[in-house]
């Protein structure tokens, strides 16, 4: 039994041995007790810039009388409702607005 | 194909664009913030302050509030990421050819 201790003990102390040089050489961060570090926070890359650019640009962004034109529409339309009396009621006065304050 | 864009899914896809812009403009300070918290080796009154710094970055600037919208319709649900878009406008368009390299499989 001491015999397989003793094998046991040199062999751990060789792949020890060799995870330490092997992080030696190719600049590995060394955790052998398993406690918690920030490395693992660290070593993730940065996703911001693919994150930010899911949307596609808008080409008619670029064209002023396109822009002009559909702002026109939106407000036309606006107007068509407000004077069918269908337009958005006053601050206070909506569904949700009158039960709160009621 | 773009031209019809609800009003309804304008806003919710404006809103998450603003979401996504901030997120990317404070990530590499909110990453910062949190690994020097979880850090056990730094001393206890350093990991309260940083936590401190990270509760009070903007809200909008996590990127669990992201979600992946559909860029045509504004679907939240079912989007597959490799195209941005939901299943819905997925089926028809892959029906009528616009996308690269994709028919319906039978084998």
């Amino acid at each position: 039994m001491s015999f397989g201790s003793l094998k046991s003990l040199v062999a751990e102390a060789a792949i020890r041995g060799v995870t330490e040089a092997r992080a030696n050489i190719f600049g590995h961060v060394l955790n052998p007790t398993g406690q918690r570090s920030s490395h693992k926070i660290l070593r993730k890359k940065l996703i911001g810039q693919k994150v930010a650019e899911w949307y596609p640009y808008d080409i008619k962004k670029d064209d002023p009388l396109v822009m002009a034109r559909q702002e026109q529409e939106r407000l036309n339309k606006l107007e068509m409702l407000k004077r069918r009396g269908k337009g958005p009621p006053k601050k206070g006065q909506g569904k949700r607005a009158a039960k709160r304050n009621k | 194909m773009r031209g019809k864009l609800s009003k309804m899914s304008e806003k919710r896809n404006i809103r998450d664009h603003k979401r996504r812009l901030l997120a990317a403009k404070y990530e590499l300070r909110r990453k910062l913030y949190k690994a020097f918290c979880k850090d056990p080796d730094l001393p206890s009154d350093m990991r309260d302050k940083h936590r401190y710094k990270l509760s009070k970055l903007p809200r909008n600037s996590s990127f669990a509030r992201v979600r992946n919208r559909c860029i045509f319709t504004g679907r939240p649900r079912s989007v597959y990421e490799f195209f941005r878009i939901s299943r819905i406008v997925f089926r028809g368009l892959a029906s009528r050819g616009p996308l690269m390299g994709i028919k319906k499989s039978s084998w």
